[in-house]
């Protein structure tokens, strides 16, 4: 379901029936508004973000000429690259799997209708209204050894939230499971819904346990909705910025720098060159463009069978 | 509005239980305890954040404007910094209700056009609207400032909502688009063949069909455009056309070396708190905007 | 077919996009519009509207000083404040667009790159005007002077000096009124306040994550040597000196004697003062803009020592400039020398406790009511502020190579100390 419609093209054309050119042009016309705003707002800046890529641009003197490969093999030279690469790898990977697993878990701690699962989907889901800054900004409060309510303990056992790579990398997937958990909960809960309730009946009747259930039946057929989780949980990941830039600003000993904060750095945190920043956001796009049309390809083929 | 959140799920899930029956019997709450503690410890968890940020934000603290006792002091520095806690209330309000409104116009319009009508160039547009998640937020924004300086938008907030209504348009799109191609195709042509142009039957026929949708779309763009922090960090000069978030994050750091801890909980409280009163009041339709969902993070 | 629509909206949005760089591009000219001396010293005070930028550490100061001269004069100056960290960012964004306010504040440190970037417009004939231009900080215009021209007067004045909390000396057993006057001298008080054993209390304190506050507290000791932590051209890293290692290795010591706040391993700035500043640190470099925000016990002031005695300090803080997009120099220079008058500077800025930017005002009326403003006044003159292009990167950005050698040094074996001042090198030496 979901997942065919996010490609677009799959989905087929509306039969046409009446003047065909009239309807295409009417068609034009309701997209006009959704074409200026991406044609003016995101097309047109991105035109000029690999306009900057390809010229010597310095953020506080604008563009100075063009020097086209030099912006991309310093991108990839920066000694934070590869770090920041395998970096953004493993923390995409960790928070795929957390949260997929816990909003599946969560999901069908929660399915059934009674009031107190109500209340805990309730509960599971407000961290999710609140903004990413403001969640990081209350976790840095949460986190500190000033203000934070585990500052006594932190202090007793000398150790911080955010003081060891590693324990700065669990803190902020805390961050992002707590933010998130219940969003992807209810991703898997519409999954479910889904599921036709007679083949539950069948493998009852088949004498299927609990676990055979869900591993060969609720599995398969959750499926398109994984698709849609993993693909909205990878774009997201590889793109993560403001849990880092409020929480860890890429430290201790450069151990959190993600690629976009990378990219933060270069433009405006000493380089101060765009024109490097720009090379690393177009890389960056085709990465995603690239890694999700595999996605998307590898969860339907079966489908379409 | 839990109970509603409730009716949804229910209508699919009571007959497929999987042998689990209701717990009524008092022996069936003994053997149930560790499942009580077991999803209440769960619900704590998800809980307590917001509660100790709220707690916090009201209790003594050294360093904060909250010294001695309990009280609002952190309330009342929010409240007096600068333009005045209103004016800055009053700017997020008008990005976020523009935002909202820019959001919904378009993607109704948009979303309508993809689902009912075939026309040159429709995929390649619609893809080129999802794109938008894949592009580093920070360095499309240097971009749009000099953008919006050459027409006149550049430190105005009509520019921001323009620019934070872009940003929601791949959701709001997709949304609308599976909104409308959910509705029965039967049903806009029968006014179509009663003599109604596209457009009437799209506002008499069809808008009735996608409220859930819009109200999705709505309630999605408010909660974004309320907490975006680095459009208006960069696009908006002047202090009394800040937004929220931007002063908070000022008064935080006022003194060098020193977190003003108590001004930062108290921000954190009156961001968060008019985001989870919309979502609780629109909990049911906040959850449909998910069968779809594709939202950025 | 459906490609061609989109390919034609493709290369209308590039002609565009030309279009728009060619309207913005090539913005690094330093002129402006107007000479700011055109219209006599004082500059034009004829009730213009004036933009200033800071950031949010100084706004205290700022809004006194904003305040103060819309009091007195027909122009008004409208302040803008930014958060810390993001204040590049936003000055970034307006530069490239040609859309910098009027007037605008800068770190110090950061002020030569801008310079020579030609943010700032050129305000030598000006300064050269001003009776007092010789008892103007030095280090701040000298960050400020680019191929000999003037684009920087100071804005506020931040020194690095040695703070001690006289209470917690006096428990220790310690002189209240004798500052360490070597850096094992530092090192043995800390030590003997942590002996103390008091809850909660430390010996010292600093931002062991923090590129900017060890700039600015631990140069002063190789200064404080007579030694100095770059080439004059500010092109080559001397971080890996002798005297250098002795400031790295008492650190290391006393880091692992414990004496130093845990927190401070990874502190990375937004509270490396809350320790002291709430009383539970015995003695610490810290700013003195924050002489105010001490109450509640006694504090001494003295200058940052080095290993075998001297003192010395890093006058920090932010310069401000006219801005290359402003139309109205001449009222810009208006509130600029009005900055540098003494109304501004005594009656303001001294009057808040805060250090003057004129050696003739270091001893005024409210100087004098506290020794430790002379104290902090006069080492002010014998301080040094470091200029370098690439200083930002190479020492205050969160993954600057100078923080990695800090964390070697102390935290760490110490093995790569070479190899880390080598990497500072390359950062600066970079064009």
């Amino acid at each position: 379901m979901t997942s065919s419609t996010l490609t677009g093209p799959a989905a087929p054309a509306a039969p046409v029936r009446h003047r065909p050119v009239g309807r295409a042009l009417q068609g034009w016309l309701y997209a006009t508004p959704t074409a200026a705003f991406v044609g003016v707002l995101f097309v047109l800046p991105l035109l000029l973000v690999m306009l900057m890529s390809a010229s010597r641009w310095p953020l506080l003197s604008g563009y100075q000429g063009w020097n086209l490969p030099a912006n991309y093999s310093r991108a990839v030279s920066n000694r934070f690259f590869v770090d920041s690469v395998v970096f953004t790898v493993k923390y995409t990977v960790l928070a795929t799997v957390l949260l997929i697993a816990l909003g599946l878990g969560l999901a069908l701690l929660v399915q059934e209708s009674t009031r107190w699962k109500g209340l805990l989907r309730t509960a599971f889901l407000v961290p999710s209204a609140l903004g990413l800054a403001s969640a990081s900004l209350l976790f840095y409060v949460l986190y500190s050894p000033f203000a934070g309510p585990f500052a006594p303990i932190m202090e007793r056992m000398g150790a911080t939230f955010l003081g060891t790579p590693d324990a700065a990398l669990w803190s902020t997937l805390f961050l992002i499971v707590w933010r998130y958990a219940g969003f992807y909960m209810l991703l898997m809960l519409v999954g479910l819904q889904a599921v036709p309730a007679d083949v539950y009946e069948a493998a009852r009747i088949d004498g299927a346990g609990r676990w055979q259930t869900f591993r060969h039946i609720t599995l398969p057929l959750l499926r398109p909705t994984l698709a849609l989780c993993t693909v909205l949980c990878v774009t997201g990941s590889l793109l993560a910025f403001e849990q880092f830039y409020i929480l860890t600003k890429g430290g201790p000993d450069n151990s959190t720098i993600s690629v976009v904060q990378l990219i933060y750095t270069v433009a405006f945190q000493g380089q101060n060159d765009l024109g490097v920043a720009a090379a690393l956001s177009v890389l960056v796009l085709g990465v995603l463009v690239l890694v999700n049309v595999l996605q998307i390809r590898a969860f339907s083929r079966p489908e379409e069978r | 509005m839990t109970a509603q959140l409730s009716r949804a799920a229910a209508s699919a899930s009571p007959s497929r239980s999987t042998g689990r029956a209701p717990a009524t019997s008092v022996a069936g709450l003994v053997l149930r305890t560790p499942y009580w503690v077991f999803t209440g410890g769960l619900a704590v968890i998800f809980l307590y954040p917001l509660v100790w940020t709220a707690v916090a934000s009201v209790s003594p603290h050294p360093g904060t404007s909250q010294v001695d006792g309990w009280g609002f002091g952190n309330y009342r520095a929010l409240a007096d910094y600068q333009a005045g806690i209103w004016q800055y209330l009053a700017n997020s309000a008008f990005v976020s209700l523009l935002t909202v409104a820019l959001t919904l116009v378009v993607s109704t319009l948009g979303g309508y056009a993809f689902a009912r009508f075939s026309f040159p160039g429709r995929d390649a547009l619609f893809l080129v609207t999802l794109a938008i998640l894949m592009v580093p937020y920070a360095t499309l924004l240097i971009p749009l400032y000099v953008l919006l300086t050459q027409v006149g938008l550049q430190n105005s907030l009509v520019g921001l909502a323009l620019v934070l209504t872009m940003f929601q348009l791949p959701f709001s799109t997709f949304m609308m688009r599976i909104s409308f191609e959910a509705v029965p195709r039967e049903l806009d042509e029968a006014a179509m063949v009663d003599g109604c142009s596209t457009f009437t039957a799209l506002r008499r026929v069809l808008l009735p069909a996608v409220k859930p949708g819009l109200i999705t779309v709505g309630l999605f763009a408010f909660l974004a455009a309320w907490n975006d922090f680095m459009a208006p960090l960069i696009l908006i000069n002047d202090s009394d056309r800040m937004t929220l978030p931007l002063a908070v994050s000022n008064l935080r750091g006022q003194v060098q070396g020193v977190v003003d801890y108590g001004a930062t909980e108290a921000g954190v409280v009156v961001l968060a708190l008019p985001c989870i009163v919309l979502f609780l009041l629109l909990q049911r339709h906040y959850v449909r905007g998910f069968m779809s969902g594709a939202l950025k993070g | 077919m459906a490609l061609t629509g989109f390919r034609s909206l493709l290369a209308a949005a590039a002609v565009a996009a030309m279009l728009a760089v060619a309207a913005c591009g090539g913005g690094g000219g330093a002129s402006g519009g107007g000479d700011a001396t055109a219209a006599g010293p004082n500059g034009v005070d004829d009730g213009t509207t004036l933009t200033l930028w800071t950031r949010a550490p100084l706004e205290k100061q700022a809004k006194l000083l904003v305040e103060a001269y819309n009091a007195t004069h027909q122009n008004t100056v409208e302040l803008t404040v930014t958060p810390n960290d993001d204040y590049v960012a936003k000055v970034g964004a307006a530069a490239g667009a040609g859309g910098l306010p009027d007037l605008f504040a800068a770190d110090i440190v950061y002020v030569p790159n801008w310079v020579q970037q030609g943010l700032f417009q050129d305000i030598s004939d000006s300064i050269d005007g001003l009776p007092f231009k010789d008892a103007i900080n030095a280090g701040h215009l000298a960050a400020g002077t680019y191929e000999g021209r003037a684009h920087v007067l100071p804005f506020v004045l931040d020194l690095s000096m040695l703070f001690w909390n006289k209470d917690l000396f006096r428990e220790a057993g310690l002189d209240p009124e004798k500052p360490p006057a070597t850096l094992e001298e530092y090192a043995a008080a800390a030590k003997a306040i942590q002996a103390l054993g008091k809850p909660d209390t430390y010996g010292t304190a600093t931002g062991l994550n923090c590129g900017g506050c060890l700039v600015f507290t631990w140069f002063p000791s190789i200064w404080a040597a007579g030694e100095q932590v770059m080439t004059p051209d500010g092109t080559q890293s001397l971080l890996a000196s002798p005297t250098a290692r002795q400031v790295y290795d008492t650190w290391r010591d006393l880091w692992q004697s414990g004496a130093v706040l845990p927190s401070s391993r990874d502190e990375a700035g937004p509270t490396w003062t809350a320790g002291f500043t709430e009383g539970k640190v015995g003695l610490m470099f810290y700013p003195a803009t924050l002489l105010s925000s001490t109450q509640g016990f006694e504090v001494g002031v003295a200058g940052i020592p080095g290993p075998n005695g001297g003192s010395s300090t890093f006058v920090g803080g932010d310069g401000i400039g006219i801005s290359k997009d402003s139309e109205k120099a001449p009222q810009a220079w208006n509130f600029l020398s009005w900055l540098m008058s003494e109304e501004a500077q005594v009656e303001v800025l001294g009057k808040n406790l805060d250090v003057v930017s004129r050696s003739d005002l270091a001893d005024n009326k409210y100087a004098v009511s506290d020794p430790r403003l002379v104290t902090i006044n006069e080492v002010a003159a014998a301080g040094e502020t470091p200029v370098a292009i690439n200083f930002q990167q190479a020492f205050n950005a969160t993954n600057s190579p100078w923080l990695t050698l800090v964390r070697d040094a102390v935290l760490g074996t110490g093995a790569d100390l070479d190899k880390n001042n080598d990497e500072i090198t390359a950062v600066l030496s970079q064009q």
